[in-house]
């Protein structure tokens, strides 16, 4: 029995191939969007799985609260170490102080190369659950030691054996490989640590770090813990949160709270605001989650629409079933094969398209994933999601065709009655509202990231190059290195900055000036400049003057943002001073001789935050930033710069970012999110479309004696176009009315979260309904004009 | 007695008025006759056929099969009943487009949940015996009006039904493929199955053994 209804089913994929092509090819587009949705809500989720204890380890996170506002950030003092070692010690099985993950060369022989890494204590290894390829678990027990990953190790070593060998770092000191570790995945935190080096060491060659071991203030540096196997996240959290405030009497005013932050939520819910965990990307996983069954939906609806349109065909097939012996029942189970076998099929082509698209989606979304061939649940879930589809999409026909009346349908008596539509009619509904509201809310996240990226940045990011500079070899080397590079034609003006030009580094606060408000915690965004700074970045001084090497004052001159003008309230800044508030030993008074515009060097959607440029007289240079000469190519000058930089620096790697790339690359989120969209907008439509199609040849085929009989009669072409299209119309119609506000309500909610938006405009709306009715007529007019040109004599006849 | 039909009334509601399809039918049918339905266009003949064949309800009166009140019954014993004892033919074929001659047989034996190789044997029998082996792997499409009937009332007959119930069985078709039809028929009587045909054809009528004449749903001596 089963095998009669496959080959019904089958003969009936043949006969009607337009159809055919319709049902699968959209239900398998439909799929193969959920599936990839999946694979990558998947992977989202499965973020950090590498760790085995992931549940247990936590990063130690500080919310401290300036003016009000509460700022939290991973960034802890060194004392906070021993008073939770020896305080706290049996809550935690591990623990861990870290550097920030940089950049360093290793040198090996002639091979020097720039990884990043950390320094860390030594439960390292054991807490991050390293896969030890060769050497010792231990690894960071001595304090010459190096640990590095497999393809750190290849790189450096190619086939020779890599332990025991020694490489030199930043040419500062030279390490001795103990360990060669297996990299850590893609899809995990950790990621980029290609190398860890004993925190002893970094200690040992830093001294301000080794001074601050007592130094509550200083907040530079990272605490990995994982808690003890009967401990609690919430429980180590309670006892530990004042841990701070009891130690440190200064830091009572800004009421530091110490918690532990679990890295279940380091991917996911890493957005704190005023203090308190506000989500993150799983707000990206639940949108992506309801845009892929969205659009399984849209391709089921299709299934559906195009089977109970076709019932008046199957219709007699049913009324000879029954007449012959078939109970309902068993149509139903027939119908519902049909569906399954069509699913299934659609299943295959949706893998097809999944490995077909899959390279290219990673490309998009910056992901690894790879099709889970050998994972049994995988499987377990296609198959469930097939049954599921199958029956989503074959219950309604199913149900419907297997209730018809023998007697009717075989009489030709039957007529799908007033309201057979309209179930079908509602559905296509449904299909707009979802593929406008997608068109709407694509095109204003668009529109957002083209606000942000033309928003004034403040200064010239075109032709722009900035240089990392970070190893002690640069040190007392810029007025040489300025002179060299000029004079090589190649960069017209060059300056030194402590931060680069697209991100804060450094915060401080500790000043007083003139008219500051009592209480008052400041807070300035603060870079060491070289005189240049300004002119390289072709940065407008909008009051005062730049500095200048002719004045010998200026080494304690500072320039300040206009932001920062508001924020202290000065009239007349220039002139005036900032004032350190230690009062018992003051360094010296900062003049503020000049003002600049604001400069965005943070995110683009937020208010530039007030900063402070102060001159650079302790070579606290990070990067050089080189305005290239314009008369030349960026190729032709690029190949100058790395002559000269090789001639001086000949075993460090020249490094360099276009200003204006790295500024872009401030948009990769919100761009990745707006292509993403944009692509499964352009689908979802797609797949409507397919739909109505397939729905509106149908109609159009059903209604083919009635347009004869209007065309003997006299109807014009237009007017029989104008018949079947105007059902439709209508039908799209309503479903902007429900879209539009849905739309204006989650999008207007999105943007929310940027301070500085675009505003909605009504035009969108309209537009995106104008589309969607444009995009409706010319569907429908395929067939509606192809039936209104038919000729009668031929559709009469038949009869 | 096979079917007795007893005061069988059918109507439909129209605009608070009863429209009688059926009114007051008696029939009994003996097995091995062979008896035609005539009246003219409207008068009922498909209804009371199609109520003899249980594809269509009646609102009162009683319908006795094989000794059994059909009225009575539950939708799952009446099926079952009509799977074992009826078989239909139509005006217009009503063979399914999408199988062959040989699938199209097969079907009714499929509902009957029939092992596979005496269906088989049961197909290879009748296509022997209506001649039409060679036509085994077309389509209907492929085969005349006159071929797709032969193919009708061999699929009727492929379950061994007591009764053959024929909805103008040659409407559709010439004189010559008519005859034909009406003398497979007149042999099936011979042979002893019963038959009821409603026609149209006084020539066609001529082959039963007796006739029923309605006018208005109602029976007219």
């Amino acid at each position: 029995m089963f095998k009669n209804y496959i080959k019904i089913a089958w003969r009936n994929l043949i006969k009607n191939k337009a159809y055919s092509t319709i049902n699968i090819g959209g239900l398998a587009l439909g799929m193969a969007v959920a599936l990839i949705i999946g694979l990558w809500m998947q992977d989202e989720l499965s973020h950090n799985n590498y760790f085995t204890s992931k549940d247990k380890i936590a990063q130690v996170f500080q919310s401290q609260t300036f003016n009000g506002e509460t700022d939290t950030g991973p960034a802890i003092p060194r004392p906070l170490e021993k008073a939770l070692r020896e305080g706290y010690g049996d809550n935690f099985k591990h623990l861990i102080m870290a550097t920030w993950t940089n950049d360093r060369y290793l040198k090996y022989n002639e091979t020097s190369i720039s990884r990043s890494g950390n320094y860390m204590q030594e439960a390292a290894p054991e807490l991050l659950n390293l896969d030890i390829l060769k050497g010792e678990k231990d690894g960071l027990r001595e304090i010459n030691s190096i640990m590095i990953s497999e393809s750190t190790a290849k790189t450096l070593f190619g086939s020779e054996e890599p332990i025991g060998k020694v490489i030199e770092v930043n040419n500062q000191y030279n390490l001795m490989v103990s360990a060669v570790y297996k990299d850590i995945p893609f899809n995990n935190t950790f990621n980029d640590t290609e190398f860890i080096i004993p925190w002893e060491q970094y200690l040992s060659s830093n001294e301000w770090a080794r001074n601050a071991v007592d130094n509550w203030g200083n907040n530079s540096y990272q605490m990995f813990v994982q808690i003890a196997d009967n401990a609690n996240m919430e429980q180590v959290t309670d006892k530990i949160k004042d841990v701070k405030k009891s130690l440190n009497e200064d830091s009572i005013d800004f009421n530091p709270q110490l918690f532990l932050f679990p890295m279940k939520d380091w991917h996911l819910r890493s957005n704190f605001e005023n203090g308190k965990q506000m989500g993150g990307r799983i707000k990206y996983v639940w949108l992506f989650g309801i845009i892929g069954v969205f659009i399984l939906l849209l391709a089921c609806i299709n299934f559906m629409n195009l089977s109970t349109a076709r019932s008046e065909k199957r219709g007699k097939e049913v009324g000879i079933r029954k007449s012959i012996g078939s109970q309902r029942g068993q149509l139903i189970y027939q119908f519902l094969s049909e569906s399954f076998l069509v699913v299934l099929f659609a299943y295959f082509l949706a893998v097809a398209l999944v490995l077909l698209s899959i390279n290219g989606f990673n490309d998009l979304a910056r992901k690894e994933i790879i099709f889970p061939w050998s994972d049994p649940i995988f499987w377990a879930i296609s198959l469930l999601f097939i049954l599921i589809t199958a029956l989503m999409a074959g219950s309604y026909p199913a149900l419907y065709l297997s209730s018809f009346k023998p007697v009717d349908v075989l009489k030709g008596t039957f007529k799908a009655g007033k309201y057979a539509g309209l179930p079908r009619k509602i559905l296509v509904v449904v299909q707009f509202t979802v593929s406008v509201a997608f068109i709407i809310g694509t095109v204003i996240v668009m529109q957002q990231i083209n606000y942000a990226k033309n928003r004034p940045v403040g200064y010239d990011k075109q032709g722009l190059i900035q240089v990392p500079v970070m190893s002690q070899d640069f040190t007392g080397k810029f007025e040489l290195m300025r002179s060299e590079f000029i004079g090589s034609g190649a960069v017209s003006q060059m300056s030194s900055s402590s931060a680069p030009t697209t991100a804060v580094w450094s915060n401080y606060s500790g000043y007083t000036w003139e008219g500051k408000p009592e209480g008052f915690q400041e807070d300035f965004a603060w870079s060491q400049v070289s005189p240049e700074f300004a002119s390289s970045l072709n940065l407008k001084i909008i009051a005062g003057r730049d500095f200048s090497r002719e004045f010998a004052t200026d080494s304690n001159a500072v320039l300040i943002n206009e932001t920062a003008v508001k924020y202290m309230g000065l009239a007349n800044p220039v002139g005036k001073y900032l004032k350190d508030s230690n009062e018992e030993d003051p360094a010296e008074p900062l003049k503020i001789i000049g003002v600049v515009k604001d400069m965005i060097a943070q995110s683009p959607y937020e208010p530039v935050k007030q900063a402070v440029f102060a001159y650079d007289k302790d070579n606290s240079s990070n990067y050089y930033n080189m305005r290239l000469n314009p008369d030349q190519s960026a190729g032709e000058n690029l190949a100058v710069i790395e002559r000269v930089f090789k001639e001086h620096f000949p075993s460090i790697p020249f490094q360099y970012d276009f200003v204006d790339q790295e500024y872009g690359r401030k948009f990769a989120a919100e761009e990745r999110i707006g292509t993403l969209s944009g692509i499964f907008t352009a689908l979802a439509i797609l797949i409507s479309c397919l739909g109505l199609f397939g729905l509106t040849s149908f109609v159009a085929e059903q209604r083919t004696k009635e347009i004869g009989v209007r065309k003997v009669l006299g109807a014009s072409v237009y007017s029989v176009w104008n018949m079947l299209s105007k059902d439709f119309l209508k039908l799209v119609i309503i479903s902007c009315f429900i879209a539009v506000p849905i739309a204006y309500f989650v999008m207007n909610g999105w943007l929310q979260e940027y301070p500085y938006r675009v505003i909605l405009k009504w035009w969108i709306f309209a537009l995106a309904t104008v589309g969607a009715m444009l995009v409706t007529v010319i569907t429908v007019s395929f067939q509606a004009i192809k039936a209104a040109r038919a000729n009668p004599v031929k559709s009469l006849r038949t009869e | 007695m096979l079917v007795q039909l007893n005061n069988i009334f059918k109507w439909v509601q129209s605009g608070g008025q009863r429209i009688f399809l059926l009114k007051d039918i008696n029939l009994e049918v003996e097995e091995g006759e062979f008896i035609s339905i005539m009246g003219p266009s409207g008068s009922g003949k498909s209804t009371l056929l199609n109520v003899i064949g249980m594809l269509d309800a009646f609102d009162e009166g009683e319908y006795n099969f094989l000794d059994e009140s059909v009225h009575s019954l539950k939708e799952k014993d009446r099926s079952r009943l009509y799977k074992q004892y009826i078989g239909f033919v139509f005006q217009s074929y009503h063979l399914l487009d999408d199988l062959t001659v040989q699938e199209n047989l097969e079907m009714p034996l499929l509902y009957k949940k029939m092992k596979s190789p005496e269906r088989k044997a049961k197909v290879a029998d009748i296509l022997d015996r209506f001649n039409i082996v060679a036509k085994k792997d077309l389509f209907p499409a492929q085969l005349s009006g006159g071929q797709q009937q032969l193919v009708g009332v061999a699929r009727a007959l492929i379950a061994n039904p007591k009764l053959i119930l024929a909805d103008e069985p040659t409407g559709n078709l010439n004189s010559t493929q008519s005859k034909e039809i009406m003398e497979l028929f007149k042999q099936l009587n011979q042979e002893g199955v019963t038959i009821v045909q409603v026609t149209h054809s006084e020539t066609n009528a001529a082959y039963g053994s007796r006739t029923i004449n309605l006018l208005d749903g109602r029976r007219i001596i």
